[in-house]
């Protein structure tokens, strides 16, 4: 198989603290790569190195085959969610949406709607997202995530402050887009999270990447 | 065209944070409070002396200060203070966008914000003044005084007769708001500028270190430093004049025909050219800049 990311020992510093010591890993096309770890370990700043947010201070990220902070500044054709999905909060969810579509112009309201009614929200709710619940947020977060039909979705806790049923329907979702064949990359605190949905399993500690199930 | 639409999108998404945003508000507020206090003395002044004022005028007597130009543009590192305006929703933005747009993204929001806010305080003075003011383009009584008795030097208003007999009210409210927007504006490129290269406390350091410069270079100081004696205090005055910034922003201390400051026009390309090159090393910066999101680690 493919590698749809390659991580090749990478290292990253904050000042005198290591948080990612020659952090090595091909993601392969199609599957669900699950990262588990305690708070700090180092799993988002793998995911921001990843996405091009940091910048490593030794090795090399690919991603599609074009390295990250070289080629290309952030990576194309990724969809992202991280911890808590930051939006505009005097607006409704479809017109966040809608502003931040309008950055690449590849779709148009109907699709939006659509992916936010993948999620379980009401496209139409004119209720601004200062007012949503955590839960509402996240799936709000996957709206965007993957309402341009990315080939690749770097998930970062995406199923944190979701109740009993938006887990089960988030799960379902996530099997589905790897039905679709997409590469997802997936972090999470939740064993059970990973046991059930990653086709791959490695734990991040003290910034050390770990293979355990591949 | 549509990397132009992807910058302005960038800016706009840092507008939209102003609304019900407590820093812009308690900005805005103390700025109109900073306006009554400073232009108090020419408003006084008129009262005193039963004249009226052009409308513009409690603005350029201000404003024509260099303090006053320090203070005013030191508010707008606090409207600015949330530099280099990361937040939780920047990942969204960042992954359809490229380093390149979002950096002129931001230098424009910087652009427009503090031509808002220099229109704001341009706004503030003349209502301050207003109920006592005409809106003709011509000087007032005030004015006259001002600049003719020598009122001007007791109450420390710096209306000089060359100001009146060179231009207009309005063509001098221009010039004066186009003098405090480009320092402000440099004082804000500076501070993004250091803190993208070296963190948001390199940023504040950089304003403190610039605004600090402007002040202890005046000409008494210059003097003091080089033992004029005050037979060569014209010496030290050209000198603040050029080296000074906040001299290069205060329109009386400007060359009108008759002496070596600099001109109008040479302050503007010294500004311009500073701004152009602090925008280009802060695009050379973010090149290696590490984005980071508040409640996102892990």
């Amino acid at each position: 198989m493919n590698a749809a990311i390659s991580v090749q020992d990478v290292y990253k510093n904050f000042g005198e603290e290591t948080v990612l010591t020659g952090v090595s890993h091909d993601f392969e096309e199609g599957r669900i790569h699950g990262i588990i770890g305690n708070n700090g370990s180092g799993k988002t700043v793998l995911m921001k190195c990843i996405c091009g947010f940091l910048l490593p201070d030794k090795g090399k990220i690919f991603v599609n085959y074009r390295q990250v902070g070289k080629d290309m500044d952030f990576p194309e054709n990724i969809g992202l969610i991280i911890e808590t999905p930051g939006f505009l909060p005097n607006l409704s969810g479809l017109k966040n949406l809608q502003i931040l579509a309008s950055l690449k112009r590849k779709i148009g309201t109907d699709t939006i709607k659509e992916n936010i009614r993948r999620v379980g929200l009401d496209p139409n709710m004119k209720k601004p997202v200062g007012k949503y619940s955590l839960g509402m947020r996240q799936r709000l977060g996957i709206a965007q995530a993957i309402m341009e039909n990315p080939s690749i979705l770097i998930l970062d806790e995406p199923l944190n402050g979701l109740d009993k049923s938006g887990v089960m329907d988030m799960r379902e979702l996530i099997k589905e887009l790897r039905e679709q064949g997409k590469t997802i990359v997936l972090a999470s605190h939740n064993q059970l999270d990973i046991d059930e949905l990653c086709d791959t399993v490695c734990v991040m500690d003290a910034g050390v990447l770990t293979v355990v199930r591949s | 065209m549509s990397k132009f639409r992807q910058v302005c999108s960038v800016a706009s998404y840092n507008f939209r944070g102003w609304r019900r945003n407590p820093r812009v508000i308690i900005t805005f507020a103390l700025a109109f409070i900073l306006c009554f206090l400073l232009s108090d003395k020419a408003v006084n002044f008129a009262k005193d002396n039963k004249t009226t004022m052009q409308i513009v005028e409690a603005f350029i007597w201000t404003f024509d200060d260099s303090n006053s130009i320090l203070l005013t543009s030191l508010l707008t590192i606090f409207l600015f203070s949330d530099m280099p305006f990361i937040s939780s929703g920047t990942p969204f933005y960042l992954m359809r966008i490229n380093r390149k747009t979002w950096l002129n993204g931001q230098v424009l929001y910087i652009v427009l914000a503090t031509g808002i806010y220099m229109a704001f305080i341009l706004a503030a003075t003349s209502l301050v003044c207003m109920s006592n003011s005409f809106i003709g383009n011509k000087w007032s009584l005030t004015a006259a005084i001002l600049g003719y008795s020598g009122a001007g030097n007791a109450v420390a208003l710096p209306s000089v007769v060359k100001t009146m007999e060179m231009s207009s009210p309005y063509v001098c409210m221009a010039t004066i708001f186009l003098l405090m927007l480009f320092y402000a504006l440099l004082m804000a490129l500076i501070m993004l500028t250091c803190n993208i290269l070296k963190g948001q406390l390199a940023g504040t350091i950089s304003v403190f270190v610039f605004s600090l410069f402007g002040v202890v270079l005046q000409p008494k100081v210059i003097a003091a430093l080089f033992s004029l004696p005050s037979s060569l205090m014209y010496k030290a005055n050209v000198a603040a004049g050029w080296l000074s910034p906040l001299n290069q922003a205060a329109y009386h201390a400007h060359n009108f025909g008759y002496d070596l400051l600099p001109r109008l026009w040479q302050s503007y390309v010294i500004f311009g050219v500073l701004i152009i090159l602090f925008f280009l090393l802060a695009l050379r910066s973010v090149r290696k800049y590490n984005f980071n999101f508040s409640g996102t680690e892990g």
